[in-house]
């Protein structure tokens, strides 16, 4: 960047800005789950892997991440087929009122988290299936599918349409040109699109505090009714396990289609 | 010789059984519906949440019998008429709306130089620190990264610490309104980062070169040149930050400690202390409009064809 010196000096003094306020809970909550007192303080007090031990014996924190792990799987296991078909859909055909389409496909974002999740609690109680996990991750992926749809959507832009009259001309039928030909092409949007669907589900807070009763508590409404009691070093080695897991999701996703995709205008 | 299909792959007789299938409920004839029959799925999906929005509607016109703890059986808009005149409405609304007003205007302030540098640096390790500074929080999720700012801000957090260790009394600096702006503008900056990327990538370097050519300062060309021209990209951001921070619920929740509520945060409270299903419905349906007419205002002001509606459109 060949930039005058002034101009440099001020973005980078907002840059560093940023870059310490989105980084620094994420140390801070490693610090302290490394804490060998009991309680977090600063200077630390000592090394220790000790509220990793503690977690182990806490039942109540194991069973609420698995039970986050169980509403991510569900939620991508939803997510994955219909994402994949409608972004498909979209990126290869000219449909008629697609831009209503496209508009009802965005309701996701554009009504306000706590007005689906209320909603849905609503619904699903009316169809008594309130208290299982599995309404939690069929809500976790109606809330983030515009997700999925747009990372499928953006990779079947680049498949060429000869591909697929070539494979049928070859004598491939609609399903063995869909499974051979069209989804290997969009494999990149699907990976990408399942593993940000996996996370956000994994991380969801608000939707879950609205479906979930004291028996099936996820782990971040766990930890939310954690820390209005007490803060204890427990909850930040228990929250080192969502650093792991966004630590492992940032290494796959760039290894398989690099960061800078984000970059992109589509 | 093979004499039968029985020897094929299995592979193949499945692929076989399943074109047949798919040929007998799904005609050549229907191909023209076959994009629709793609689409049903998420149609359908989506779906739940127009009835979820129903019932909330219906919800919101049903008034609480105090004495019975029955909701009425006529629809009325009694509910409605009691968010309007009570005051506590009007300061939970203007107090999210003056705070999703603030946090936008920083959230972009700090994401356009943030999405600037991580577009224009030529060094691609900068890059990707920068990009991973952004994905680690957006990937940890609100509850622990709100977590991690009770640790660094609490009566007994680190900057209190640090400033006893100076003989500073410690100072309130969490729940407060202040604390959940903060919180939430570190909540929303990536989103504002990844919003504005691509529009800042859509603009060539040279066009910068050729403003500083002509004798333009790096203001000026800021202002005249980069700025307008990232234009959809400030509005798709401007609009996902205002619309996410305007009906959050963690960060007042947990950073505010039940003084600084937003709309969010009443709407759950009248669901889950006051049970009071009604009016929280209303509530509801209230910051729905209030959501869609923030977006719509935006859209008449400063045009549509935003980064937030196009990344659908084709």
């Amino acid at each position: 960047m060949n930039k005058p010196l002034s101009q440099r000096i001020v973005f980078w003094t907002l840059v560093i800005i940023s870059i310490l306020t989105l980084s620094a809970p994420t140390f801070v909550v490693l610090g302290a789950s490394f804490t060998s007192g009991n309680m977090i303080q600063f200077p630390p007090e000592g090394f220790s892997f000790k509220w990793y031990g503690k977690i182990l014996g806490e039942p109540d924190l194991r069973d609420a991440f698995f039970r986050s792990l169980q509403v991510a799987l569900i939620c991508v296991l939803v997510s994955l087929p219909t994402g994949t078909l409608a972004g498909i859909a979209l990126a290869k055909y000219k449909i008629k009122g697609s831009n209503l389409i496209q508009t009802y496909l965005l309701l996701p974002f554009t009504i306000p988290l706590i007005g689906s999740g209320i909603g849905l609690m609503l619904f699903f109680g009316e169809m008594r299936i309130l208290g299982n996990l599995w309404p939690v991750g069929i809500a976790t992926s109606v809330i983030n599918l515009p997700f999925m749809i747009w990372a499928v959507r953006s990779s079947a832009i680049g498949l060429d349409p000869d591909l697929e009259l070539a494979a049928e001309n070859c004598g491939a039928g609609p399903i063995q040109t869909f499974f051979n030909v069209t989804l290997p092409a969009v494999t990149p949007g699907v990976i990408t699109g399942s593993l940000l669907m996996f996370i956000l589900s994994l991380n969801e807070f608000l939707v879950s505090l609205l479906l979930v009763d004291a028996r099936i508590v996820t782990l971040p409404v766990q930890i939310y009714n954690s820390i209005r009691s007490i803060i204890t070093p427990d909850l930040a080695a228990i929250s080192v396990v969502f650093i792991a897991v966004a630590i492992i999701a940032i290494t796959v996703l760039d290894k398989l289609v690099g960061l800078e995709i984000f970059m992109k205008s589509k | 010789m093979r004499n039968s299909t029985s020897s094929y792959p299995f592979i193949w007789r499945v692929m076989d059984l399943l074109e047949n299938g798919f040929s007998m409920i799904w005609p050549k004839g229907a191909g023209k519906y076959t994009p629709y029959l793609m689409l049903a799925p998420a149609i359908l999906l989506v779906g739940t949440l127009a009835v979820g929005l129903f019932y909330i509607g219906d919800s919101s016109l049903r008034t609480l019998d105090r004495s019975t703890f029955q909701f009425s059986e006529d629809w009325s808009l009694e509910n409605y008429q009691r968010a309007f005149s009570e005051s506590f409405t009007w300061t939970i609304i203007w107090r999210s709306l003056l705070g999703s007003i603030i946090v936008t205007v920083i959230t972009v302030s700090l994401a356009f130089p943030y999405a600037y540098v991580m577009v224009r640096t030529n060094n691609s390790y900068l890059r990707k620190f920068l990009l991973i500074a952004l994905f680690l929080p957006f990937f940890i999720g609100q509850v622990v990264r709100a977590y991690g700012w009770l640790i660094i801000l609490g009566n007994q957090g680190i900057v209190n610490d640090a400033l006893s260790l100076v003989g500073v009394d410690p100072i309130r600096l969490l729940f407060n309104y202040p604390a959940v702006l903060f919180g939430l503008v570190q909540y929303m900056l990536p989103f504002g980062v990844l919003m504005l990327a691509p529009a800042l990538t859509a603009i060539p370097d040279e066009i910068e070169a050729a403003a500083g050519n002509l004798g333009a300062s790096w203001l000026n060309t800021m202002r005249y040149v980069v700025l307008p021209m990232a234009r959809p990209g400030l509005i798709g951001a401007g609009i996902v930050v205002l619309t996410l921070s305007l009906t959050d619920f963690a960060m007042p929740a947990i950073l505010g400690g039940g003084s600084q509520d937003f709309i969010a945060n009443a709407i759950y409270d009248q669901f889950f202390r006051t049970s009071d299903q009604g009016f929280g419905a209303a509530l509801a349906m209230i910051l729905v409009a209030l959501g869609s007419m923030m977006v719509g205002l935006i859209f008449m002001i400063f045009g549509a064809g935003t980064l937030a509606l196009s990344s659908e459109e084709q």
